[in-house]
C-alpha cells in the first residue's frame, strides 16, 4: 500500500515547481488532477528534453518525467460552467498546489484571507518565486518577473558558484535548468504533508506558503546562519561561502574525478596512494587544517592535477576509497544508469507511455519499507481523464450536495 | 508523544536524533520547525565535529547553532551498555529517530532498526547515507560535494567547453536533510492513519540526482549526456548572468519573444529587433550575450534590475553575502528571527522558509550539550534524582 492513496489533490499549476510537488505526492499513491488549460495544457508540455521523433505535442520528456501517477482533466476555468464545476471540484478535493499570485486566488475563494471560511478543510500550497506577499512592483502591482535562474541569483548560491570563483568570470546558475524549482517543490511536498498529519486530528485545513528564493536561502543555513547571528563576516567575496583548500573536481584519463582533503588523515591518505612523493615532504603533516596557505593549495593541486591525468576515475575512485582517500568520480546521466549501486536500489523504472514508448524514469532517493513511492502510471495525455468530471457530477448527484466535506 | 507545545503541523510528534555535522542535523531542524520535539542525543565523548570546529567553547560553536535551533539536547554515552540501554528507553517513548552514523555504526551499536523495532515496533525509523543503507557501494562515505558529483549533479555546473566546477562546496547536505524530512512526514501521516511504522532509507546521492531529473531524462530518452553550458538553457536566449559595475552581478532570463523586444528597447537597441525567435537569438547567442555585457558593464545592478522588472523582463541582481542579509524580502517574511537560549541571550537565526496559517513558535536557540538531561531522564524517562546522579558518576549521562 502507499501512504497518501486517500488523499485527493488538484494541480492548479503552470510550474515545475508546483509539478515536481504534485509528482512527488502522486508518487506516494495520493490522487493527482491536473487542471489544464485545453488548448495548450500545461507549458511543460511543450519543453525539453523532447523525444527526436515527430512533432507531438505529447512528446515531452521534461512533462512524462514530472507527472508520473497523475490524472489530466483539461477544461476552460474562464467560463461560467468551467468556474462552477472548479468550485464543485475544490469541494471534493483535500489539497491545491497553486503557482498563482494571492490575487488570481480570490476570485475562486483560495487566498489566506477567505480560504479558511469557504474551504475551512482545503489545504492550499502555494508556491511562488519570493512568496505569496512578494514585494511588487510599485506601479503595476504584478509580481516580479522570475525565472529559476534569477531566484537562484536571489538566494545567495549563485554569487558564490563556483566555488573558488574567478571574479573576472560571471557566477553560475546550478545544475540544470530547474535546480531552484525542484528544491521549492521538495519543501512544498514536506508542508503539505505536516499540513496533513495536523488535519488529522484538527480536521481543519491551511494556507502554506512557499518562497522559492527563501527555500534556497535556508538551503546555505550552516554558512548564512552564522552571517546573521554575526559569527561570520559578510561581504561582496564571490568566495564567502568557500572552505579554502584543495578539495576541487580534476580532470582524469576517462573523465573527472572530486576530491575532498579537510584533515591530516586525508594528507597521509594521498601519500599511501602516491607512494609518498618527494614533494609531499615539504608540507607540514597537518597542513590541511592549520597551514592551509595560497601557495601550498596550488602546489599540491598541480600535482595531483598531472597524477590524475593518467588515471581512470572508476578505478583511481576504488583504490580510494580503500586507503581512505575521499576521492569520486564525477558521474554523469549515462554513469548513473550504470551505476551497480543504483540498479541493486532500482532507482530507474521503465514506463510505457504511449508517445514516448517505453522509457527508464529517475525514481526518488527514499525507500520507505511500507509504503513505497512508486511509479505506476505514465504522465497522462492532455484531457485524458476528462471522465473524472463524469465521476465527479455522479458523485455530487448520488450525495445531493457538495457541501458536507469542504464546507 | 512529545508533550511540549509550541504549536505548528507536528506539534506532539517526539524526534530522536543520532546525527552528526549538516545534513541529520538538517532533517531535525526542518522536524522542529515543523514543531516536533527533537532532541539531540549527544557525548562529551564523541561530540559532534560541528560542536568543536574553530571554537573553545562547545556550546557557542557558530556552525553548530547555525543548524540546530530549537533542539533538545540530552547526554548519552553510547560507548556504554547502560547508555544503549538507556537510549532504547527513550527511543521506546519516541515516535521518530534519524540517524545518519558512518555505515552499519547504528546495527554494531545495538540501535540498528530490528533492535529498535523490539522495544518500539511502530516507530520510524529514518536512515541516511552517502548510497543509502544497502548495496554493493553502501561501504563508502563521503562529505558533500561528493554526493553532488557521485548524484551526477556537478557533472552539469561548469563554463561551456570546460571541466565542471560543481556548484558551491556548501551545496547537498541541506536538501539531503530535507529529503528525508519529507520522507518522514509520508510515514508519519502514514503512522496517524494505520499506527504502522517502517523503516526508511535514504541515498544523498540519489538525492542530488532527483535535483537534475530532467536532464538524466534527455538520457534515457535521447541517450543525450549533457555537457556545462554556462548559464544558458535551452529554451531561452539570451539567458545569462552579465557583469555590472563595481563587480556586481546582474542576472537576465530572456523567457520569449515578447520580453526580447522588450530587452531591445531597454537597450536602445532597436538594430537588434529583428532577432525575433528563439532560433535567431540562439544562432547568434554569443553576439548577443557580449551586446547585452557591454551594456549592463556600466550600470549598477540592483538599479538595472528594477528597470528590467518594470518593463517586464525577468532579471534580478545576484545577491552576495552582504546583499542577502540586506534583503528586504527575507525581512518581510520574517525568515530572519529571533532566539533565546537558556540564559536569555538572544540570537538571530534563519527561520522556516515557509509561512503556513498555524506555524509553530520558533524561540529556542541551539541547545547546550546536555542542556535538557533533566527533561529527558526525569520527564520523559521517569528517572529518580538518585538515579539520574548514579548514572552521571557512572559517566553514561556525560
Amino acid at each position: 500500500m502507499t501512504a497518501l492513496t486517500a488523499t485527493k489533490i488538484l494541480e492548479l499549476t503552470n510550474s515545475v515547481s508546483g509539478e515536481y510537488c504534485g509528482k512527488l505526492l502522486a508518487d506516494f499513491g495520493a490522487q493527482v488532477i491536473k487542471l489544464e488549460d485545453p488548448v495548450n495544457g500545461s507549458p511543460t508540455r511543450r519543453m525539453a528534453p523532447l523525444a527526436t521523433a515527430g512533432a507531438d505535442p505529447e512528446r515531452s520528456g521534461l512533462f512524462a518525467y514530472l507527472n508520473t501517477n497523475k490524472r489530466s482533466v483539461a477544461w476552460d476555468v474562464h467560463t461560467d460552467v468551467g468556474l462552477t464545476t472548479l468550485t464543485q471540484l475544490l469541494q471534493r478535493v483535500d489539497v491545491v498546489i497553486t503557482d498563482r499570485p494571492v490575487d488570481g486566488l480570490k476570485s475562486i475563494g483560495l487566498d489566506p484571507d477567505t480560504l479558511a471560511t469557504k474551504f475551512p478543510r482545503l489545504v492550499v500550497c502555494s508556491i511562488t518565486p519570493f512568496g505569496a506577499e512578494s514585494v511588487s512592483e510599485p506601479e503595476s502591482g504584478q509580481p516580479l518577473h522570475a525565472e529559476d535562474l534569477n531566484v537562484f541569483h536571489s538566494s545567495g548560491w549563485g554569487f558564490h558558484t563556483p566555488s573558488a570563483a574567478q571574479i573576472s568570470r560571471p557566477p553560475l546558475k546550478g545544475a540544470g535548468r530547474f535546480l531552484a524549482s525542484y528544491e521549492a517543490g521538495l519543501e512544498a511536498a514536506m508542508c503539505t504533508v505536516s499540513v496533513l498529519f495536523e488535519r488529522e486530528t484538527s480536521q481543519l485545513g491551511q494556507f502554506i506558503d512557499i518562497s522559492t528564493q527563501a527555500v534556497l536561502a535556508s538551503r546555505a543555513d550552516y554558512v548564512l546562519g552564522q552571517m546573521i547571528a554575526g559569527d561570520m563576516n559578510v561581504s561582496n567575496d564571490r568566495t564567502a561561502y568557500d572552505l579554502h583548500g584543495p578539495a576541487d573536481i580534476y580532470a582524469c584519463a576517462d573523465g573527472f574525478v572530486y576530491i575532498w582533503m579537510s584533515a591530516p588523515a586525508h594528507w597521509e591518505a594521498l601519500s599511501k596512494m602516491l607512494g609518498a612523493p618527494a614533494w609531499m615532504e615539504d608540507f607540514p603533516g597537518n597542513w590541511l587544517e592549520r597551514d592551509c596557505t595560497p601557495e601550498r593549495v596550488a602546489e599540491c593541486r598541480q600535482h595531483v592535477g598531472e597524477w590524475l591525468k593518467t588515471q581512470h576515475k572508476a578505478q583511481v575512485a576504488e583504490d580510494a576509497q580503500t586507503l581512505g582517500l575521499i576521492l569520486v568520480p564525477v558521474n554523469n546521466p549515462a554513469d548513473l544508469l550504470s551505476s551497480p549501486q543504483y540498479q541493486y536500489r532500482e532507482f530507474f523504472t521503465e514506463l510505457h507511455h504511449p508517445v514516448l514508448g517505453a522509457v527508464d524514469y529517475p525514481t526518488v532517493p527514499y525507500k520507505l519499507s511500507k509504503t513505497p513511492a512508486t511509479l505506476k502510471s505514465p504522465a497522462p495525455l492532455l484531457g485524458e481523464h476528462n471522465v473524472v468530471l463524469g465521476e465527479l457530477n455522479a458523485e455530487i448527484l448520488a450525495n445531493g450536495s457538495t457541501a458536507e466535506r469542504n464546507t | 508523544m512529545s508533550t511540549m507545545k509550541r504549536g505548528g503541523p507536528l506539534e506532539g510528534v517526539r524526534v530522536v536524533e543520532l546525527t552528526k555535522v549538516w545534513a541529520g542535523p538538517y532533517t531535525g531542524k526542518q522536524l522542529a520547525f515543523l514543531g516536533a520535539e527533537v532532541i539531540r542525543v549527544e557525548s562529551l565523548g564523541s561530540l559532534d565535529v560541528t560542536r568543536v570546529y574553530g571554537v573553545d567553547d562547545i556550546n557557542n560553536a557558530p556552525g553548530f547553532k547555525a543548524v540546530n535551533p530549537q533542539k533538545l539536547s540530552v547526554q548519552i554515552d553510547m560507548k556504554t551498555e547502560a547508555g544503549i540501554k538507556l537510549l532504547l528507553d527513550l527511543l521506546a517513548e519516541a515516535d521518530v529517530v534519524v540517524e545518519n552514523l558512518r555505515p552499519g555504526a547504528v546495527t554494531r551499536l545495538g540501535l540498528g532498526y530490528e533492535q529498535v523495532k523490539a522495544v518500539n515496533p511502530d516507530i520510524v525509523y529514518v536512515s541516511m547515507g552517502m548510497y543509502g543503507s544497502e548495496g554493493p557501494l553502501s561501504y563508502q562515505t563521503g562529505y558533500a560535494p561528493c554526493f553532488a558529483a557521485l548524484g551526477g549533479l556537478s557533472s552539469l555546473v561548469g563554463y561551456e567547453g570546460e571541466a565542471p566546477t560543481g556548484m558551491n562546496i556548501r551545496y547537498a547536505d541541506s536538501t539531503f536533510g530535507t529529503t528525508a524530512a519529507f520522507a518522514t512526514t509520508v510515514a508519519l501521516l502514514h503512522r496517524r492513519r494505520t499506527g504502522e511504522g517502517q523503516f526508511i532509507d535514504v541515498s544523498a546521492v540519489e538525492s542530488m540526482t532527483s535535483m537534475i531529473g530532467d536532464a538524466v531524462m534527455d538520457f534515457t530518452l535521447n541517450g543525450k549526456v549533457a555537457a556545462c553550458d554556462g548559464n544558458r538553457h535551452a529554451e531561452m536566449a539570451p539567458h545569462g548572468v552579465f557583469p555590472c559595475q563595481d563587480g556586481e552581478w546582474i542576472s537576465i532570463a530572456v523567457t520569449d519573444n515578447v520580453a526580447w523586444q522588450r530587452l531591445v528597447n531597454a537597450m536602445q537597441a532597436p538594430e537588434l529587433a529583428e532577432y525575433a525567435s528563439l532560433a535567431d537569438r540562439k544562432a547568434r547567442e554569443d553576439e548577443l550575450e557580449a551586446r547585452v555585457s557591454a551594456w549592463t558593464s556600466t550600470q549598477k545592478a540592483e538599479s538595472l534590475a528594477e528597470q528590467l522588472q518594470q518593463c517586464g523582463v525577468a532579471a534580478s541582481k545576484s545577491l552576495s553575502s552582504l546583499d542577502l542579509i540586506a534583503n528586504q524580502q527575507l525581512w518581510l517574511r520574517r525568515f530572519y528571527q529571533q532566539v533565546s537560549d537558556q540564559h536569555g541571550q538572544s540570537r538571530s537565526i534563519l527561520g522556516p522558509s515557509w509561512k503556513m496559517s498555524r506555524m509553530a513558535s520558533v524561540v529556542d536557540d541551539a541547545p547546550a550539550l546536555g542542556q535538557h538531561n533533566d527533561y529527558v531522564l526525569g520527564e520523559i524517562l521517569g528517572l529518580t534524582e538518585q538515579q539520574q546522579q548514579e548514572l552521571a558518576a557512572a559517566g553514561v549521562t556525560r
